[in-house]
């Protein structure tokens, strides 16, 4: 049943992820990137992982793809644009990076196996917890550093917003 | 196993139907005490005291002609109500109606799902409805519509900040982000006395986040037309019409849940106070409809960004400090 669930929903997630590259409105475009989130999501809660599931569509596909649409919105791009711009060499290094991702992938994968598995958070403790309260406990002790870290990194991201901002005026 | 499909099945069609019920009769709420606030008498035609009115309606949008402009984005058009009344049924699951129930030698909980992440599902989803109201406005091909769909969509995005820091210092309070959870813990004190500026600031970002007046931009008649649903018509309205109302129902019910102490009440038994609560609430929506004039659109940003904004934040703020004091 959860292997169904999964071929079906990657499956999923691979073609809604393939439309937003094929498709010519860039709305439609954007709104097959919150489908593809949303695939993304339920794959999450396969993994038992509801916390990331729920964060994933809070964030990406409420917040960021909301923000991506009302800007396209606001810029009126309603016309599909068919010509095919000639941009080879980006689409080279492009090809070029998946691959070399792939192929990392695929080392980590052959060599270790599936990280996650040997990992200290188990089924169990989840369900013995619930998963925030294991999540919470790991990222507040083990991993205070690297979550201060990336709050810093968020706010000077919203600082230099802020600047960018102000500087028109 | 088949017991236990059996009882979901149950519950999840009585809910359903009781709560479409709840969202057809607060239209009729909102018709009466909208008409005797102004002196007028309502709905009174249909059935006593026009009570079957709502389902009059019903009928009524069944049988219309079904319109879609010439150049609206089709697909778009078509799954923008859709995505509206999707988001807001699926918010009904959680709702935690009251403690469980023994009927029959089966232990009942009176709501269908207690999700361990409970209260950030109603954020998440109730996002996703809001792009129903967006691309609704943006896909009929029409400027009022645009310009309704991108004042919603600002809107919400200004709001659900706020709102969300509103509903962190519930959870800080409380401790855990499921529903019944939170519910559990008000059995002494409702969380109302607690967060009292809290619940002022989810307050009117839940009415903010509604369209409902004072905030209602998006559809503001008088300067787009009615806005976003401009172009809709037939069934596709009345399916963003009931999204609209079944997310009152659900944002009263969320009130009555982190504030207002959920099920719990003296004497009468749990869901009859959960209900008691909730239409107070609803009632409250209406009520203040008929009071308040609009905003201005820049007056509402400035609103949502520079007071609710730096209040949710310094709520936080007091809330962790007092809890570090007291050491709860």
């Amino acid at each position: 049943m959860e292997l169904i669930m999964l071929l079906l929903c990657g499956g999923f997630a691979i073609v809604t992820s393939l439309m937003v590259i094929f498709a010519k409105n860039t709305i439609h475009s954007a709104l097959w990137m919150v489908a593809s989130f949303f695939f993304m999501a339920v794959l999450y809660l396969l993994l038992r992982a509801e916390f990331i599931a729920i964060l994933q569509i809070i964030v990406y596909a409420g917040a960021i793809m909301m923000f991506i649409i009302y800007a396209i919105m606001m810029l009126n791009i309603r016309q599909e644009e068919g010509e095919k711009a000639p941009v080879r060499k980006s689409k080279v290094v492009g090809v070029v990076a998946l691959l070399v991702l792939f192929l990392e992938l695929l080392v980590v994968a052959v060599n270790k196996g599936v990280l996650a598995m040997h990992g200290p958070i188990t089924d169990q403790l989840m369900q013995k917890y619930g998963q925030i309260a294991v999540l919470s406990n790991f990222l507040f002790s083990d991993y205070l550093l690297a979550f201060e870290l990336a709050s810093i990194l968020l706010t000077a991201g919203v600082v230099g917003a802020v600047v960018l901002a102000k500087q028109k005026q | 196993m088949v017991e236990f499909l059996s009882i979901l099945i149950i519950k999840t069609l009585v809910v359903f139907a009781v709560s479409m019920l709840i969202v057809a009769y607060s239209t009729w709420i909102e018709r009466k005490v909208l008409g005797h606030v102004q002196l007028r008498h309502g709905p009174t035609r249909v059935g006593f005291h026009g009570l079957l009115q709502p389902i009059a309606d019903g009928i009524k949008g069944f049988f219309k002609e079904e319109v879609v402009p010439d150049n609206a984005d089709k697909p778009v058009f078509i799954l923008a109500p859709i995505i509206s009344i999707a988001a807001a049924l699926s918010l009904l699951v959680i709702i935690p109606f009251g403690d469980s129930v023994t009927i029959m030698g089966h232990k009942i909980t009176l709501y269908l799902t207690d999700l361990d992440i409970g209260i950030l599902y109603v954020l998440g989803i109730s996002t996703i409805g809001s792009y129903g109201v967006m691309l609704g406005g943006w896909s009929s091909g029409n400027k009022y519509g645009v310009l309704g769909g991108l004042r919603a969509s600002a809107q919400m995005i200004s709001y659900e900040l706020s709102m969300a820091l509103a509903v962190i210092s519930v959870v800080m309070v409380s401790g855990t982000l499921s529903l019944v959870g939170i519910v559990e813990q008000q059995a002494g004190l409702w969380n109302i006395v607690k967060q009292p500026l809290a619940f002022f600031i989810f307050i009117v970002c839940g009415l903010a986040e509604l369209n409902r007046t004072p905030f209602d931009m998006p559809e503001a008649e008088a300067e787009l037309a009615c806005g976003y649903n401009v172009e809709y018509s037939s069934m596709k309205f009345a399916l963003f019409f009931m999204a609209e109302y079944a997310h009152m129902f659900v944002f009263s019910a969320m009130v009555t849940t982190l504030f207002l102490g959920g099920w719990h009440g003296p004497l009468l038994p749990g869901p009859v106070w959960f209900f008691i609560k909730t239409f107070a609430l609803i009632f409250f929506c209406v009520w203040e409809r008929s009071t308040f004039p609009r905003y201005r659109y820049d007056e509402v940003m400035e609103l949502g960004w520079k007071v609710l904004l730096p209040a949710g934040l310094l709520n936080i703020l007091l809330t962790g400090l007092w809890m570090v004091i007291f050491n709860i």
